[in-house]
């Protein structure tokens, strides 16, 4: 059975980042890239990203600056009325 | 600037009873959910047990018009799956005959939505005359000459008074407090799962009065099944460390096992909605407050140290930190050392004795369950040899008794460590010192139960003398 787990979300579209990484903190470990269940994080070469359109995707877990140990991700809640809505949680 | 005795940061469970709580005591108090309503942002396992009917009186008022999507249920059924990903047994349960009372009796949880429990909760705290503001996110902590003395929102309003940290496991207020930056990465874990619908009636066949599920396993950590009305949820989770693979790969084997694929055609489940949440889960919880700040529920780390029960922890804190706060403004000093009045307070209810025990619990929790691969892996084929051992027609009785002893011995080299490390100070910490020793001094043993000694002594009276 294959699921697209990425589609089953609903979601008020809000307005700004709540995400960031800091590079010349980030020591590459991956952890972020692992843990992320919507598959955000991604590396080109050297670099470590999120990707563009994450405020679309993302959970609001905060796995990922929770698994960054260099403090280079810095996550917290989008604005108040936006972003993943639970519905059946 | 809005004043207010009692300033609370989050609409969770322990929010909203903390609001409850405060607002009947005669305190100003206001609370904020950053979603539109309460419960927007929230999926859990959703298993209400219970001691909160015992502790809480209001809980007999919820219903299914108010809650829909309620299922309670007495039983629970245990999957066991080895490393081929096959069930190779099960076992249901239901509440034992020591259990003691009422509705303990007749169910082991009911299981309701947070989109339909937290608002319900929620409107008792307002009705009891707290303030709810919704769709606002709480930003920084509100502080003078470096202490908290309240919280600012997104739109830089400020709310002077003492803070409730009831906003969960990503916490501003523990962060903004100085109480925690982060986590350690095995005081915390990241659950997932999948909510599945289907009707009513299907679930009420198929699983008769089972409310949940736990899939045991060796390939993929200890997995649950909770049934709705008409739905269910399957999730997993694991520490922070144990991920070695995208966590969604773990979810998905559950779901393609072979018995479980069965089961959603059976109850032609449809998958509608996938959540993901950090869920702390440790032994010890620390740095639960400071000055004018408590922490309680998830943002404190008071899930059950054994399997994450998180609702129940979150009200009973709330209402012992409310206790706390009431006694700090009265006597007009919210210092950290004053609170520290909160620790005890929860530490006599209990979530507390569920802590007493709190390293020992999560430690073997961590060990079995959601090591499958070093201890599943032996430990569903061992126990499913005694199982599945005795139905069995394949040789003479005897002769099999034999076969499945010979079997049991090739586990002793994991079982016998694991009795050590786990089980032993588990029982050590349960049971205390001295009775402990009892159980492992075969002649303290032996003086306590003199039949025994009895028996023993006959049967080695009744043996053939050795041979000169």
């Amino acid at each position: 059975m294959k699921i697209d787990h990425r589609k089953l979300q609903s979601r008020i579209p809000g307005t700004g980042d709540f995400i960031k990484i800091d590079n010349s903190r980030c020591t590459q470990c991956d952890r972020c890239l692992v843990i992320c269940v919507m598959n955000l994080w991604k590396k080109r070469g050297d670099t470590v990203y999120i990707v563009d359109d994450y405020t679309s995707h993302c959970l609001e877990c905060g796995a990922c600056a929770q698994v960054c140990e260099s403090d280079a991700i810095e996550f917290r809640f989008p604005a108040g009325g936006t972003g993943i809505v639970i519905e059946q949680g | 600037m809005n004043e207010y005795d009692i300033v609370i940061v989050g609409a969770g469970p322990g929010g909203s009873t903390a609001a409850k709580e405060a607002a009947e005591k005669g305190l100003k108090t206001i609370f904020f959910e950053r979603g539109r309503k309460p419960g927007n942002k929230n999926s859990s396992g959703t298993g209400l047990g219970p001691r909160l009917w015992r502790e809480f009186d209001f809980m007999k008022e919820i219903n299914s018009d108010d809650c829909p999507s309620i299922r309670e249920g007495r039983a629970a059924r245990n999957y066991m799956i080895d490393n081929d990903g096959k069930v190779t047994g099960y076992i249901m349960t239901t509440p034992t005959a020591s259990v003691e009372y009422e509705p303990a009796k007749s169910w082991i949880t009911l299981n309701c939505y947070r989109s339909d429990f937290d608002p319900w909760l929620a409107k008792y705290a307002t009705d009891a005359g707290a303030e709810l503001k919704t769709s606002t996110l709480i930003t920084g902590l509100l502080k003078e000459d470096g202490k908290v003395v309240g919280v600012i929102d997104e739109k830089g309003e400020k709310y002077r008074g003492l803070v409730i940290g009831a906003d969960g496991a990503v916490s501003m207020v523990a962060q903004q407090s100085g109480l925690r930056k982060r986590w350690g990465q095995k005081q915390v874990t990241l659950t997932l799962q999948y909510d599945f619908e289907c009707s009513a009636s299907k679930i009420d066949d198929v699983m008769g009065d089972e409310a949940l599920a736990v899939w045991w396993s060796a390939t993929f950590p200890a997995a649950y099944q909770v049934f709705f009305n008409s739905s269910f949820h399957i999730g997993l989770g694991n520490w922070m460390t144990w991920w070695d693979k995208n966590p969604v790969h773990y979810l998905n084997k559950v779901i393609n096992l072979d018995y479980m694929q069965r089961l959603i055609r059976v109850l032609e489940a449809k998958p509608r909605e996938f959540q993901a949440h950090l869920l702390p889960w440790m032994g010890t919880p620390e740095n639960t407050h400071t000055d004018n700040v408590i922490l309680i529920g998830d943002a404190g780390g008071f899930p059950c140290p054994l399997e994450a029960e998180g609702i129940y922890p979150a009200m009973v804190t709330a209402r012992a930190a409310i206790d706390a706060a009431a006694e700090a403004i009265s006597a007009g000093d919210t210092s950290k050392d004053f609170l520290s009045i909160y620790d005890m307070k929860w530490k006599a209810t209990s979530v507390g004795e569920d802590f007493k025990s709190g390293p020992e619990l999560q430690s073997i929790w961590m060990a079995l369950p959601f090591s499958p691969r070093k201890s599943m892996s032996w430990f569903v084929p061992m126990f499913m040899e005694i199982l599945g051992g005795i139905i069995d027609w394949s040789e003479p009785h005897p002769v099999r008794i034999r076969q499945i002893a010979r079997s049991l011995k090739k586990y002793l080299p994991q079982a016998v460590p694991f009795i050590m490390q786990e089980v032993l100070p588990l029982l050590t910490s349960v049971l205390g010192e001295e009775k402990m020793e009892m159980l492992t001094d075969p002649a303290k043993l032996m003086a306590e139960m003199p039949e025994i000694q009895e028996a023993m002594m006959q049967a080695f009276m009744d043996a053939p003398k050795e041979e000169d």
